[in-house]
């Protein structure tokens, strides 16, 4: 559905995307992960017409989108990363606004705003000003008006970037019915539990380069992490110490407690537990920290996603 | 296209403390000005008031005459022909012309009246005024210092008792020596205008409107109201303009542009929402004017709103173009505040234009304000027909400043607000 070819974008002589190519197929949940600056918003403000490449192309259904900008942005929408509404506007007020862009007729525009509004648990308060709203509240009329004139494809630019719990269950919820019902999504966010969530593919990205990509089992397998596990002993003297590390090179002590890198936990966990009890010491706790997106991301980039 | 500007209406409306700044501020400073300029004509004496003067009499005398013309401390004087003259003062360049009439010199031989006249503008009146204080002076004394003094004094003599007895007369005209000389004496000690002998002699100049205007509308209140109006417009629009950088700043401005639509349709938008609400505000300060201060409307409505239309379009494109040529708010606020004062001091809006000098009268015309106040004052004051090519001149001035100003806003948008990045 999109084909993003060898994008090219430098600004002020610093080079924000160096040929990214990466594809999206209609209905996917597609997750673009990276640090600060990695050229995401770049990428998405190109994907959505609002900025030109200075080289590739952007292909929807096959079609070039700079050849009508106007059908691409028709087919779009864009949920921005800022709350980009009218505070002194009601929420109806700026639904009703943002939807009259997208030519949606008036009395289908407002059964809509009417539906999305009480999707998003804000009817009661359709009359109230948005400045008067919560952060979360907030959030969620922001993404409600990239929604109403009912976008094949939607770009979703961290939607939910501090909100309150329960707004964000609200919010996931909405996303998880609108993936559902075979919409195309493109999600970029912060939150490494989103993105294991909802993206059927990710695609990470860090100095304008598309490094990784795959769904999150592919890039588990790939990246050849280790798992950790953390035991915590009652009593650890240094000789049992030294005898436990010897037998799992790699691991590491940190008073009574012992960091082991594994590759396959299942196998390896009952020899740790046999070892501790043939040395005389007791396990008071286990924990099992298991490969996860954060450590890919870590260990691909060097670097936490919120740098 | 409507929405955008819909938009930005209904958000500005919205605003009450932007509502108060638009409307109630100018209505207060108007009312501040108008009881201000009630007593306009005691203005500043220093600057020298233009007056042209046309020699019909073209004798060695009235050129005599005009040279002490020339030597008065608080007059600019430009010596022209008759039709010259005329022509000047119907496009409003110039207040009045001194006619010295044919006979000039004869009048001052035999003491009989001066043919003497001034032919002005009543739209600037206050201006005449001034001249007329600092002529009528030097216009009774030169009979006594260019003509023939004795003559003058008989006939004035003559004038004064033509309805005494006999016996007064005789006794008059025994003792006119002495009157004579003591007349002459004060007038040549006192050069102030309350001169006692020169009000006795009293040689009078004739006052001739050359172009009239309406006498139940004061020139001071039409200043008052053109010139805070406009004033105050700038600075409501250069905060209609600001909308731009606030859109830029909160996201919406990107949401825009990512709807299916023209760029530059969000500068139209805004372009079009200013010029409503500017000519909203300009009528709405009129009408106050016209309401509270009798400010006479009523047979002036076309003239009045194409000098709105016109003014409104011009200030508006201000506001937009520097809304897009800067690149902050704070920016805007800091450049607009001091072009607005600079272009509302030189144009006329704080302090009419003919009290200033004559080099700022010239630079005047850089400002938007002095375009528009002109406007107001061709419309309410010297009542030229919209047909005019002095009224059609100013309006074609304030469209042109309009489309230029919308040309580099355009420019300038493009370039500075739509850089997304």
């Amino acid at each position: 559905m999109i084909e993003i070819k060898n994008l090219r974008k430098t600004y002020d002589g610093h080079e924000a995307l160096k040929g990214i190519s990466f594809n999206i197929r209609e209905g996917e949940f597609y997750g673009l992960l990276g640090p600060n600056g990695a050229g995401k918003t770049t990428t998405i403000s190109i994907m959505s017409s609002i900025l030109e490449p200075d080289s590739g192309e952007v292909l929807i259904n096959g079609k070039n989108i700079t050849g009508d900008i106007t059908e691409a942005k028709q087919l779009t929408g864009v949920v921005p990363q800022e709350i980009a509404l009218y505070g002194d506007f009601s929420a109806f007020e700026n639904l009703s606004f943002w939807g009259s862009l997208y030519n949606v007729p008036n009395r289908e525009l407002k059964q809509r705003i009417e539906n999305m509004l009480n999707l998003f648990g804000l009817y009661d308060r359709r009359h109230d000003k948005v400045k008067a709203y919560s952060g979360g509240m907030k959030r969620r009329i922001n993404i409600a008006a990239a929604l109403l004139h009912q976008p094949k494809i939607v770009f979703m630019d961290e939607p939910t970037v501090g909100i309150d719990p329960q707004s964000r269950n609200l919010i996931y919820e909405v996303i998880e019915q609108l993936h559902q019902e075979g919409m195309t999504i493109v999600y970029t966010t912060h939150y490494m539990e989103e993105a294991e969530r909802f993206c059927d593919r990710i695609g990470i990205i860090d100095n304008g380069q598309i490094i990784e990509e795959g769904t999150l089992q592919e890039l588990k397998s790939r990246s050849n992490l280790k798992e950790v596990i953390e035991v915590t002993y009652d009593k650890l003297e240094d000789t049992q110490a030294g005898e436990i590390i010897s037998r799992w090179p790699g691991s590491s002590r940190k008073e009574n407690k012992i960091s082991f890198l594994l590759t396959d936990i299942q196998k390896e966990l009952p020899g740790i537990v046999i070892k501790s009890s043939e040395i005389g010491v007791t396990i008071n706790n286990i924990e099992i920290q298991r490969t996860n997106l954060e450590t890919i991301f870590l260990n691909l980039t060097g670097k936490q996603l919120r740098d | 296209m409507l929405k955008l500007p819909i938009k930005d209406l209904k958000l500005f409306f919205k605003d009450r403390p932007s509502v108060l700044v638009t409307f109630a501020v100018p209505i207060a400073l108007i009312t501040l000005f108008a009881f201000a300029f009630g007593g306009a004509g005691q203005g500043n004496k220093e600057n020298k008031i233009s007056m042209q003067i046309a020699d019909l009499d073209n004798t060695d005398l009235s050129a005599k005459a005009i040279a002490v013309f020339d030597t008065l401390k608080n007059i600019r004087t430009n010596h022209v022909s008759y039709e010259a003259a005329v022509e000047a003062i119907k496009k409003g360049k110039e207040n009045s012309v001194l006619i010295i009439h044919k006979g000039f010199a004869d009048s001052l031989e035999t003491g009989s009246e001066l043919p003497l006249e001034l032919q002005y503008d009543e739209a600037r009146e206050i201006e005449v005024g001034l001249l007329q204080q600092s002529l009528i002076p030097t216009v009774f004394r030169l009979p006594f210092s260019l003509g023939n003094p004795k003559a003058v004094m008989a006939g004035r003599f003559e004038k004064l008792t033509e309805n005494s007895s006999p016996e007064v007369k005789e006794n008059i005209l025994h003792q006119s020596d002495n009157l004579f000389e003591s007349l002459s004496q004060g007038i040549a000690e006192n050069s102030g205008t309350t001169d006692p002998a020169g009000a006795f002699l009293g040689n009078e100049i004739k006052m001739t409107k050359l172009v009239a205007a309406k006498k139940d509308s004061s020139l001071g209140l039409i200043q008052a109201v053109s010139g805070t109006a406009v004033m105050m417009l700038l600075f409501s629009v250069v905060g209609i303009g600001m909308g731009l950088l606030e859109e830029k700043q909160e996201g919406t401005l990107k949401r825009l542009l990512y709807a299916p639509m023209n760029p530059m349709k969000i500068l139209f938008g805004k372009m079009i929402s200013a010029n409503i609400i500017s000519i909203f505000q300009l009528a709405v300060m009129f009408l106050f004017a016209a309401l509270v201060f009798g400010l006479e409307l009523k047979n002036h409505s076309t003239g009045l709103l194409i000098t709105i239309i016109a003014t409104a379009f011009a200030c508006s494109a201000f506001g937009v173009f520097l809304a897009s040529f800067a690149k902050s708010r704070q920016q805007v606020q800091g450049l607009s505040t001091l072009i607005i004062l600079v272009m509302s001091a030189i144009g006329g809006s704080m302090i009419p234009i003919f009290f200033m000098p004559a080099f700022m009268q010239k630079l005047a015309v850089i400002s938007v304000n002095y375009w528009s106040i002109q406007g107001f004052y061709d419309v309410l004051w010297r009542e030229l027909p919209v047909f005019s090519t002095t009224f059609l001149s100013r309006i074609l001035v304030l469209v042109l400043i309009g489309v230029v100003l919308n040309f580099l806003a355009v420019i300038m948008f493009k370039k500075n607000i739509l850089k997304m990045n």
